[in-house]
C-alpha cells in the first residue's frame, strides 16, 4: 500500500484536500480531549477580555486537523517523523450551527530517499492560519527521483 | 523578578508519569474528526499531535514558576514543532521534561522558547517538542 503511494510521488504532487467545519461543539470536544481548558476557546466573555473579537479555535486543533491531510494520504500515522507550524492568525468560531470552514491542502515540497516533506496550507476566510506548516514522512521505500512534474 | 535571558537553560524536574490509554487516544482522534483505524484498533497508536497534550503538562511547570512571573492569560502560542522518534502507543508511560531554550525580552513582552523531551519508562525517546510563546507583560487588550 505504501509502495503505491511512493510510486506516484514527485515534487509538487498534490495530496487530496480536506475541508473541515470548526463549531463550538468541536472546540468543547477538543478542550476535553486535550485538557486545554483555556476559556478563550469556549467563552465569549474571556475571549473579549483577552482582546480577541470572540471565541477562537485552539491552535493545536487547527494544527492537528491539518495533519489529517498527510495521515489520510500515507495511511499509517507512524510514518510521520516530524511536524511543525507557526500560528499566524486566530480562527474565530461563531456560536451557530454552521461554525467556520477551514480548508487544508498540501503538496510534496522535498524528497530525499524515502523521506518526503509535505507543505500544508490551512485557509480560513481567505487567509492563511498556519505558517510554514511542514510534515516529514518516511514512506519506507526510496522514492524514484524525478525533478519535474509531468 | 521576571523572566530574563538568564533563565535560558533552566530545566524543570520530570513531570508525573502520564499513562496513555486507548480510551484517551480514541477521544482525542474523535475530537480531531479523524477516523483513521490505527487510532482504534487492538493496539492503537496516538495521533502524532497527541504529544502536545503531554507537552502542555510540562509547560505548566514553567508557567507556574513564581520566579518567572508569567500570566497564563497573557500567553500566546507562537509556533510548535515535533520530532517523532517512535509512535506513542496505548499503555506507554510517558515521562516529560521541559527546558527553557531561549528568552528574548522586548519592550513589554517576552518571547520564550522551550523544549519538552518525552520518553518512556526505559528512557527510550518518544517525541521532542519545541514551542515558542509570546508573553505580554501587560494585558493584551
Amino acid at each position: 500500500m505504501k509502495a503505491t503511494v511512493a510510486e506516484g510521488v514527485e515534487l509538487g504532487t498534490q495530496l487530496p484536500t480536506l475541508t473541515v467545519c470548526f463549531t463550538r461543539e468541536r472546540l468543547v470536544r477538543y478542550a476535553g480531549a486535550s485538557t486545554d481548558f483555556n476559556p478563550i476557546h469556549y467563552s465569549e466573555h474571556f475571549a473579549r477580555q483577552a482582546g480577541l473579537p470572540g471565541v477562537i479555535a485552539h491552535g493545536m486543533l487547527t494544527m492537528g486537523t491539518a495533519l489529517r491531510v498527510v495521515t489520510n494520504w500515507v495511511g499509517d500515522p507512524s510514518r510521520v517523523t516530524s511536524y511543525s507550524a507557526r500560528f499566524t492568525r486566530p480562527v474565530g468560531v461563531p456560536d451557530d450551527a454552521d461554525g467556520v470552514e477551514v480548508e487544508f491542502s498540501a503538496s510534496v515540497s522535498a524528497i530525499e530517499g524515502s523521506l518526503v516533506t509535505v507543505s500544508i496550507d490551512a485557509i480560513c476566510a481567505g487567509q492563511k492560519v498556519l505558517g510554514a506548516a511542514r510534515a516529514e514522512v518516511d514512506l519506507g521505500v526510496r522514492v524514484p527521483h524525478r525533478d519535474h512534474e509531468s | 523578578m521576571a523572566i530574563t535571558e538568564a533563565h535560558a537553560g533552566r530545566r524543570y524536574p520530570a513531570c508525573d508519569p502520564y499513562q496513555v490509554s486507548a480510551a484517551k487516544i480514541a477521544e482525542f482522534a474523535t475530537a480531531l474528526g479523524d477516523d483513521n483505524p490505527r487510532y482504534r484498533d487492538g493496539s492503537p497508536i496516538a495521533p502524532p499531535t497527541f504529544a502536545a497534550v503531554i507537552s502542555a503538562h510540562a509547560w505548566n511547570q514553567l508557567f507556574s514558576d513564581p520566579e518567572l512571573e508569567l500570566s497564563l492569560e497573557r500567553i500566546v502560542h507562537g509556533d510548535q514543532g515535533f520530532t517523532f522518534h517512535r509512535p506513542m502507543r496505548a499503555g506507554d508511560v510517558v515521562i516529560a521534561t521541559v527546558i527553557i531554550d531561549r528568552v528574548r525580552v522586548r519592550a513589554g513582552s517576552e518571547l520564550v522558547s522551550a523544549t519538552v523531551d518525552m520518553s518512556d519508562r526505559d528512557g527510550e525517546p518518544i517525541c521532542t517538542a519545541h514551542a515558542t510563546f509570546y508573553h505580554a507583560r501587560e494585558a493584551l487588550v
